[in-house]
């Protein structure tokens, strides 16, 4: 039933404010040499203690943003668990604009694993993997 | 000599929609079978690629960010693996068409079996991506590919009648032809999905960035799509020219590359055949690069990868390990013996789903003051957006209906 | 608890009136610090009875352009509600329930903000 109804305008709030779908999720991560790390796929955010009956002062906070195969189980359904997850804590976030920038190496990150592989593995074995390009 | 290269990334672009292996044959096969009456459909095409390079260019130069990021930022992930799954299948079957059109040009200048050319043209072809720097790339194959311009050369030696060719630019058709409106219509959206194929605008915003094009850079990338994509349309027409001179009265078949070069040969003589084999391998081969970088761009992209020529291989590795992949498996499906060329017929198909999950989001993209500043659409580049989109829509609504329908326009 | 889990989930009024789905999260750095900026807590959910996903956000934003595409996606996402945390009781077996007088805010963004 949709009934043209006259919203008052949100609370204001002492800070930024982010909408996670809009602002965050699907965001290049990059680190502060503007090194790509990874896309933000997903969320991770603190669990209420009690889900039946949510508590009004304790909101759930962002721990980590979360990459890597979460992205199939976000777009496809199903549940990766907890032990799986790829997460690039929020406490190394620098800024979340049109880009998240994070204030550490990306090296330096779980997430950027399959990248240190693949150079490790592949890419540095084959002459001329490790020159500038000419 | 700085005044030419600077256009080159918009030249080497425009090769690929224009006159890669699919529109080299495609061209000429219009042209010997519909005359001159489908050239309004290639000046379509080139007003809409150059609306929506210019759009992304100056996206990539304002925001630093290139297309496929932003299609998945704005249209969200499972609409961007849409686009993703469909564009890597374009890129993997234009690919294998492209290191078999190297091969087939290669044949023309060598009598050489194509066969034994196709692990040469895709190791050259990896070599170059591997360690030749992005500038020298886009400038020696943008150069070389206008060899082709030998087809306009060659339509003025053949003394057509230029009033015959004009009326057919007005859609009178010739005598010679009995195609039906079914055939005609496959054919227009093909040139139409041709000239305005994903990968161009995904390169093409790529290559802003390989090339470090800043605010300051707009009048550049500007230039860039302003001279190369007519520059490229030029060249299709004049390819489909002259086969209607040469082809259409004759009731020739167009099957391979050596139909195509015909005219020029007829025109030309010896040398202009040998110029016309220089044109069709740089733009196969830059064509080939084209595609290959953007299976590379788009996946790392999207995934979020690092990416980009101007980092060292080891500083971008997933990027050059999908890149390889994609050269192996090319390879491999040319060994099975398929015809390169009839390869890209199925392309169509997987355009049709590409072609407006990108360029929506560009559109959306480039009036976003977050992502652009005030460097916002005007309402005109607005007004024509969105009619292009609409016949976007239209024609990958249609495409697939029609290609079944007139079984890929035999 | 991951964003995709509150992401399409129903949310339904004390009263049980359906009001629609979960469309995106809100989040406020207001707090203390964590790491190099405010921690972010989850100040509300925006909810939307037709859409199942939000596209481009063009209801919250002020960007009117292309006009067709900003009036579509306004007209597909009429009807979206903010309704903030403290007015949740509860999240389980999928959905989400509103305390008894919760109210429902206007997701649009005060343009003063971000």
């Amino acid at each position: 039933m949709t009934q043209k109804r006259h919203l008052p305008p949100a609370p204001a709030v002492a800070g930024r404010v982010l909408d996670a779908g809009l602002d965050l999720l699907d965001r290049q991560i990059l680190d502060p040499d503007a090194v790509p790390v990874s896309t933000v796929d997903d969320l991770e955010l603190t669990t209420p203690d009690d889900l039946e009956h949510l508590d009004p002062d304790s909101p759930p906070i962002i721990e980590s943003l979360l990459t890597g195969p979460i992205l199939l189980t976000r777009i496809f359904g199903g549940r990766l668990p907890d032990s799986r997850f790829i997460r690039i804590p929020w406490k190394v976030v620098a800024d979340p604009g049109t880009v998240v920038r994070v204030g550490v190496a990306a090296d330096s990150l779980d997430a950027s694993w399959t990248e240190r592989w693949m150079r490790d593995h592949v890419i540095a074995r084959i002459p001329g993997g490790r020159h500038d390009p000419e | 000599m700085k005044g030419i290269f600077a256009v080159a990334l918009g030249v080497l672009t425009a090769i690929g929609g224009f006159v890669d292996i699919g529109d080299l044959v495609t061209n000429s096969v219009v042209g010997s079978r519909f005359g001159m009456t489908l050239t309004w459909v290639v000046l379509v095409g080139v007003v809409g690629i150059c609306l929506f390079a210019q759009m992304s260019g100056r996206v990539a130069a304002v925001s630093g960010r290139a297309t496929f990021e932003i299609i998945r930022e704005r249209l969200g992930a499972r609409m961007a693996l849409a686009n993703l799954s469909a564009s890597f299948l374009i890129n993997l079957l234009t690919l294998t068409a492209e290191i078999g059109g190297i091969a087939l040009a290669l044949q023309l200048a060598s009598s050489i079996e194509p066969v034994l050319w196709f692990p040469v043209a895709a190791i050259a072809v990896w070599i170059v991506i591997w360690r030749v720097k992005f500038s020298i790339m886009e400038n020696v194959t943008g150069l070389l590919g206008l060899a082709l311009v030998v087809f306009a050369v060659a339509l003025f030696f053949l003394h057509p009648d230029w009033s015959a060719l004009g009326s057919q630019v007005l859609l009178q058709p010739s005598p010679h032809t009995d195609e039906t409106p079914a055939t005609y219509w496959y054919y227009a959206i093909a040139l139409f999905g041709a000239a305005m194929t994903p990968y161009e605008v995904f390169f093409f915003s790529s290559g802003a960035i390989e090339e470090k094009w800043k605010k300051k850079d707009l009048a550049q990338s500007r230039l860039n799509v302003l001279v190369g994509f007519p520059l490229g349309g030029l060249l299709s027409l004049a390819i489909a020219a002259c086969a209607t001179v040469v082809l259409l009265p004759k009731g020739i078949q167009v099957e391979s590359l050596f139909e195509t070069a015909l005219p020029v040969a007829q025109a030309l003589g010896k040398i202009g055949l040998i110029i016309v084999i220089l044109g069709f391998v740089a733009a196969t081969f830059g064509a080939a690069l084209e595609v290959t970088l953007s299976s590379g761009y788009t996946l790392g992209q999207f995934f979020g990868w690092p990416w980009g020529k101007f980092r060292r291989p080891a500083s971008a590795s997933r990027f050059h390990a999908v890149m390889i992949l994609s050269l192996v498996v090319a390879l491999g499906i040319l060994f099975t013996g398929v015809d390169p060329v009839q390869v890209t017929e199925f392309s169509v198909v997987f355009s049709a789903i590409a072609l407006p999950l990108t360029y929506l989001p560009i559109l959306i993209v480039a009036n976003d003051p977050k992502y652009m500043g005030d460097e916002v659409n005007g309402r005109a580049t607005n007004f024509f957006g969105l009619i292009y989109l609409g016949l976007i829509l239209v024609a990958s609504i249609a495409a697939i209906p029609l290609m079944i329908v007139t079984g890929a326009g035999a | 608890m991951i964003l995709s889990d509150l992401l399409g989930s129903p949310v339904v009024t004390a009263e049980g009136e359906r009001l629609g789905v979960v469309v995106d999260a809100r989040f406020a750095l207001d707090g203390p610090p964590d790491g190099l900026l405010a921690a972010a807590r989850l100040h509300g959910l925006v909810v939307s009875p037709h859409a199942h996903e939000s596209f481009a956000g063009y209801e919250r934003r002020d960007v009117d352009a292309p006009a067709l595409i900003a009036r579509f996606l306004r007209w597909r996402a009429r009807g979206s509600v903010l309704v903030l945390w403290p007015d949740l009781a509860s999240f389980s077996d999928d959905v989400i329930r509103l305390r008894p007088g919760a109210t429902l805010y206007s997701p649009r963004f005060d343009s003063s903000e971000s």
